[in-house]
């Protein structure tokens, strides 16, 4: 009798304490999604520095203002529509809120009326999670910004990052970044931190958007010859950069799904096992090796140089959770290479005008990434059917994301082009966005107009004014 | 006494006081108010969602789909704004001299590659 109390009262005892270990690992788990948000933020400082370093001196504060709004825009679009898209459409398009399948109960709460999207004390973990993913949206969106600088107008590109950052990206990691989506379940698509879910597909809807802007008055000679447009200051460009850098370590931190109650604590998207030491680790070295690439292909373009770090991470991604730093390493680096070469392609054989070079730093960068996987981590069982990652399941992922991405971005870009609402007019174009969007008086009188500069394809350093005035009629359309 | 609006859900016992509670310190006291909740939030479902979301309070739904109206809204006065300032601009720098003026001629078409798709 006193036993069988005894054994009572140890097994309440253990279910106790079972219960205040979940629970612990909740709130674990909520804290650390919570710095990972935190750690995010400094991508989006990054992208405003970085842009409005390169962008001309009459285009600075409408460049930075335009990063700052996208946060205005996606967040509430990625919360009205984008969560359901990623929770209720991962079979395929789409299903409701009642279906019994695999994704159903998330489902749920990914509705916006849903009660995990306001103060729960038995949720800690949608709010927050969800978080995380607003910050990958905002990330998505920032990544086509720098391509449409100083011609694309404020209010088209919010439109399009509210239709890139809270629907394409988040469509097409419902079917490949979660463990029941139907690239997953069917075909073993793997792509842990997010190669071609948020870059590639970012850039291939940033090239559908180039192909509508057009380039920059005075970019292209008559001829076809590119020139250069000098950055206002290339300090903050670098800064921006690095504090893109570090705002990764988050990104790829809140990739990853923690429990301290399974083993090891840490699992992929897909839910399959992989460490924070491990993502690091190739985050790490994918820098090393991106710098390295884009160093000697650029010949030390210090653009070229510090964008290849950032190729070289994007292009080690998608296999994070399983490669080693040497695999990441030399992947980056040759990535990163290439990456520069493709930079030059797009630029001067097709004549898109990416400021930044997001198309090939995040788009192409990003769908090799995934292609590296099929080639060097083939074999790894990949979401809730098991499905090995392979080559064919990951061509079959960016054959899926290409056109995805790049015709929505393209459809969307031609609407509003037709709408005549994509491009500021070429009087404000020419005289600066900043003066129009903002007023007048925004600069000391001494460099509200400074002596702007531009570089011939001979490598001529000429005063642009008159260079433009002539563009604005031999403008390559 | 609530504010203009008790928005607060049917799980919140509004008992203002701590003696009722105060058989198990302060937080017990602090919490005791909301003991019977799971989730809340103002104008929510609270914590009986239910099935098929047939639990969601209709003011939560009118909540929703206001803020998604707005949103909208926001999209398209930043739109229509933007295109006035430019116009009221390319209209201002017709009459004077401007940094970069462009010469008379006929407004270039932007566009790219895609124009010849």
């Amino acid at each position: 009798m006193i036993a069988t109390l005894i054994a009572q009262v140890e097994s309440l005892g253990d279910a106790a304490s079972a219960e205040g270990q979940a629970l612990d690992s909740v709130i674990l788990g909520e804290q650390f999604y919570f710095f990972t948000v935190v750690l995010m933020w400094l991508i989006h400082v990054g992208f405003m520095s970085y842009e409005a370093g390169v962008v001309r001196r009459k285009n600075v504060l409408a460049t930075a203002l335009k990063n700052i709004l996208t946060i205005a825009v996606v967040t509430p679009t990625f919360y009205y529509v984008g969560w359901w898209i990623y929770n209720c459409n991962q079979p395929g398009l789409p299903i409701g809120p009642n279906a019994t399948d695999f994704t159903a109960a998330a489902c749920q709460g990914g509705i916006p009326w849903s009660d995990a999207f306001g103060p729960n004390l038995t949720n800690n973990i949608n709010l927050i999670f969800f978080l995380a993913f607003l910050l990958f949206s905002w990330t998505t969106a920032s990544i086509m910004s720098g391509a449409l600088l100083e011609r694309v107008r404020l209010s088209a590109y919010l439109v399009l990052a509210s239709i890139l950052g809270s629907v394409v990206w988040i469509l097409d990691a419902a079917w490949g970044w979660s463990a029941g989506g139907w690239l997953t379940l069917r075909f073993g698509f793997h792509d842990s931190i997010a190669s071609g879910v948020v870059h590639g597909v970012a850039g291939a809807f940033t090239l559908g958007v180039l192909f509508n802007l057009g380039p920059r008055i005075g970019k292209y000679t008559r001829d076809g010859l590119a020139r250069q447009f000098r950055p206002q200051n290339l300090h903050i460009t670098l800064m921006g950069l690095m504090l893109i850098f570090t705002g990764f370590y988050g990104f790829y931190a809140a990739c990853l799904v923690i429990s301290s109650t399974a083993f090891p604590g840490w699992a992929n998207i897909y839910l399959s096992p992989t460490t924070l030491g491990s993502i690091t680790m190739v985050i790490t070295f994918g820098f090393a090796g991106g710098f390295t690439g884009g160093y000697f292909a650029s010949r030390g373009d210090p653009f070229w140089t510090v964008s290849g770090g950032l190729a070289g991470v994007i292009s080690v991604s998608a296999g994070a959770d399983v490669y080693a730093p040497t695999l990441a390493y030399l992947l980056s680096m040759a990535s990163a290479a290439l990456t520069v070469y493709a930079g030059t392609f797009i630029e001067k054989k097709m004549r898109v005008d990416d400021v930044v070079g997001a198309v090939a730093v995040h788009g192409f960068a990003g769908f090799i990434g995934m292609f590296w996987v099929g080639v060097f981590a083939a074999g790894y069982p990949t979401g809730v059917n098991n499905v090995d990652s392979s080559i064919g399941g990951q061509l079959m992922g960016m054959a899926t994301f290409l056109p995805l991405g790049f015709l929505s971005g393209y459809a969307a870009s031609f609407v509003l082009k037709k709408l005549n609402l994509l491009r500021v007019p070429p009087e404000v174009e020419l005289a600066g966005l900043d003066v129009v969007e903002y007023g007048d008086a925004m600069y000391f009188p001494e460099v509200a107009t400074p002596g702007e500069m531009i570089v011939e394809p001979d490598g001529e350093v000429v005063p642009s004014e008159t260079v433009l005035r002539k563009a604005r009629d031999e403008v390559v359309v | 006494m609530p504010g203009i609006i008790d928005s607060s859900p049917d799980c919140v016992t509004n008992t203002e006081g701590g003696e009722k509670f105060a058989e198990d310190g302060a937080d017990f006291i602090l919490q005791a108010n909301y003991q019977d909740c799971a989730g809340f939030m103002t104008f929510g479902p609270g914590s009986t969602y239910g099935d098929e979301g047939s639990g969601a309070e209709s003011i939560y739904m009118i909540l929703t789909w206001l803020g998604i109206i707005v949103t909208l809204a926001a999209l398209a006065a930043w739109m229509i704004y933007e295109n006035r300032q430019l116009i009221k601009h390319v209209a201002r720098f017709s009459l004077g001299p401007t940094p970069m003026t462009p010469p008379d001629g006929p407004p270039p078409q932007p566009g790219g590659v895609g124009d010849q798709l």
